[in-house]
């Protein structure tokens, strides 16, 4: 059943329990593509491992790692939304608002900021649950929406940082490490919540069977509104972490790119797009390969119009990969 | 000699992944010949009493073969065709290697990860298109501190703050332009009534001083007028609608400006469409996109002003090179890629030609022309 043939000084039995034990925990297959990457772009660029690219690379993976984490959870559920990245647009320009024009102090402002975020939440949440729109259909509307508002709002202009919140700026992703620090924080949370907790669990009953769940006691709508606000919160305090970090607040930054990538990270570290099992962790890992993919590309010096269908490759390769070890994980014991 | 240089040359043209015919032309030397003059016009505009070698690149010492990164905010955006052609042909002359990266819709977030991946990589020079005057301004230190030259294209800050430490600007002063565009507009006489200024992306730093300066022309000119701005977005379908829905629902506008290449061409073919020629509207904007010389010529637009894109690409290469090459001493300089009008009168020289220097074609190719040059 499994490949890896071991060295012979050690014995076979342990070595062969311990690849087992490995292939059996469920981000294996994901840990070893990005494992695969890395030694790859390693080998090709000496400047892989440097600190400077490392920071790099984390600024790549730690937005769609937060968004991600909230996306895991609702796919987990059932449900998708799609106008996380419009939410993220959104939450710095409602911060730079509540400071500049309201004279709200800055940490405040930004509570505002991931608290309007969550109402959005509550809004796909309620349309999907209580008027039974498709998630699909109602985070679709709500993308246009939230992205017409940002966009007449802020009159589609850039605006900087506002001066009172530069006190922050480096707890909130303008320091080198700072962005990628929150992402690792929020995943391990959120992962425990998923794994760890009823609201975790009746998260993943919800989306395996809604109405097995449902006789079961489990309140399926409050479950699903809740992982919609979770999503929504998190994009919105993606936003604003991008908006220090990059240093100017932007009608355009997030978007569907940043939605997509998240959608993608998920999937990639093996959350099911049908609901019913999904990890966090997993999902780091997912936007840690999309991450280590566009940094590696831009080291090597792909050209742009290359770049898409390179990773486009990749990450179908990865998928497949991804897959067929999976398949191996299970193999025989299902 | 000769044959010496023909090896190298032929080497970095090598990894250009040209098809045989285009191989062809650029080694037989179409390409060289105006390249090479470009390259001394870049010399002279710089004060420099240094003359570039009798053949090409050949007077030059071997060097290591020098990766310049460009990062630009729309990396498939066809304005751009042309520069990504005189980067390829710079680097093909002087054996150098390109990376072009960035953003496809104008992401700074993703422009940022660009410049500062291109940082790590210890590129040996930036080229980067500043539109945004503070996201910039710490990868731009980073580079600098690494020993990395940059310098800005295309775009450059906002008008009174370049927003990086960038060693040069190469492209076309945005303000400056924008008023051009209005006066413009005065002169082909413009009497008064609704403005519209079509423009991609609000705020962004490479069109909207555009927007600003032909807005103050038109406000210090006293003619009574109402000014408008409305955004297209990046890509020409959404450009065509957005004008489009525009135009049909303001039937009353005078005069129509485009501030970005997408928008003067979507704006051509939407007053074409709609027959707006009839009613004596004004339309001008920028860039020689092949469907807005289509426009020029057809009448629907009055004029377009060109910026030369070609050389945004071709003169970084040549002014990182330099300074590369001369340790530092020969510093690149501000260049402006000019300014001009084409219209009716003279745009056949630009429409029936169709040329890599426009992006209308890849192959290499000298361009003929005959007559005086036009002057004041």
């Amino acid at each position: 059943m499994i490949t890896t043939s071991p060295p012979v000084a050690l014995p076979r039995r342990f070595v062969r329990r311990g690849a087992d034990w490995f292939l059996r925990i469920r981000e294996a297959s994901i840990i070893l593509v990005t494992i695969g990457l890395v030694i790859y772009f390693q080998a090709s660029t000496p400047v892989f491992l440097t600190e400077g690219n490392l920071i790099t690379i984390s600024h790549y993976v730690a937005p769609v790692a937060i968004i991600a984490a909230g996306q895991v959870l609702l796919l987990v559920s059932g449900e998708i939304d799609l106008s996380v990245g419009h939410v993220y647009a959104l939450a710095p320009y409602l911060m730079h608002f509540a400071i500049d024009y309201y004279g709200v102090p800055v940490l405040p402002a930004i509570a505002i900021a991931i608290a309007v975020g969550a109402c959005i939440g509550l809004v796909n949440g309620l349309i999907t649950v209580v008027l039974r729109v498709p998630s699909f259909v109602t985070t679709l509307g709500m993308l246009f929406l939230i992205s017409g508002i940002t966009l007449m709002t802020s009159h589609a202009y850039p605006t900087p940082i506002p001066e009172k919140a530069r006190s922050v700026a480096s707890w909130l992703g303008a320091a080198p490490w700072a962005e990628i620090t929150w992402a690792l924080i929020i995943v391990a949370v959120f992962q425990i919540l998923l794994s760890g907790t009823r609201w975790g669990l009746h998260t993943v009953a919800v989306g395996g069977n809604q109405h097995g769940a449902s006789e079961a006691g489990v309140r399926v709508n409050r479950v699903k509104i809740g992982n919609f606000m979770i999503v929504s919160s998190l994009g919105a305090l993606t936003g604003i972490l991008e908006s220090f970090y990059v240093n100017s607040i932007e009608p355009l930054a997030g978007g569907a790119n940043i939605m997509f990538a998240a959608v993608a990270a998920a999937v990639i570290g093996g959350t099911a797009l049908a609901g019913g099992s999904g990890t966090i962790v997993g999902a780091l890992f997912g936007a840690i390969v999309l991450g280590v993919l566009k940094d590696g590309f831009n080291l090597i010096g792909i050209n742009a119009d290359r770049f898409d269908l390179i990773l486009g490759i990749a990450i179908l390769a990865a998928m497949v990969l991804n897959v067929y070890l999976a398949r191996l994980r299970t193999g025989g014991r299902t | 000699m000769r044959r010496h240089i023909d090896a190298r040359v032929e080497e970095a043209v090598d990894t250009l992944a040209l098809n045989p015919v285009a191989r062809r032309r650029l080694l037989s030397g179409a390409g060289l010949a105006s390249a090479g003059l470009a390259a001394t016009a870049l010399l002279t505009a710089c004060g420099n009493e240094q003359q570039a070698g009798t053949a090409g690149a050949g007077n030059f010492p071997v060097t290591p073969k020098w990766r310049f990164v460009f990062v630009c905010h729309v990396t498939a955006h066809p304005f751009f065709t042309p520069t990504q052609y005189g980067i390829a042909d710079a680097c093909a002359l002087l054996n150098c290697d390109y990376q072009w990266t960035g953003s496809k819709d104008a992401v700074v977030g993703e422009m940022v990860g660009a410049t500062n991946a291109a940082v790590s990589a210890k590129a040996d020079g930036i080229a980067l298109a500043v539109t945004d005057a503070r996201a910039f301004t710490g990868p731009v230190n980073a580079a600098l501190d690494a020993g990395i030259p940059v310098v800005s294209y295309n775009a450059d800050g906002e008008p009174t703050n370049p927003g990086t430490n960038r060693l040069a600007y190469i492209g076309q002063p945005l303000y400056n332009s924008g008023r051009s565009l209005a006066q413009q507009l005065l002169s082909i006489g413009f009497t008064g009534g609704d403005v519209v200024c079509f423009i991609a992306t609000p705020g962004s730093l490479n069109i909207q001083p555009r927007s600003d300066g032909a807005r103050d022309v038109l406000k210090e000119s006293g003619v009574a007028h109402n000014f408008e701005q409305i955004a297209t977005g990046t890509d020409l379908p959404a450009e065509l609608n957005a004008i489009e829905a525009y135009l049909q629902g303001h039937p009353n506008a005078k005069a129509l400006l485009a501030v970005d290449g997408g928008s003067t061409d979507a704006l051509g073919k939407t007053v074409a469409k709609l027959k707006l020629k009839d009613k004596g509207v004004l339309a001008g904007g920028f860039d020689l996109q092949p469907g807005t010389l289509e426009s020029v010529k057809g009448g629907s637009l009055d004029y377009t002003i060109d910026q030369q894109p070609y050389l945004q690409g071709f003169l970084p290469v040549f002014m990182l090179y330099l300074y590369k090459l001369s340790g530092g001493l020969v510093s690149p300089c501000d260049t402006n890629t000019s300014l001009s009008f084409v219209t009716k009168s003279n745009v056949d020289q630009f429409a029936n030609v169709k040329t890599r220097f426009e992006g209308s074609d890849t192959a290499q190719k000298i361009v003929p022309r005959s007559g005086g040059i036009p002057h004041k």
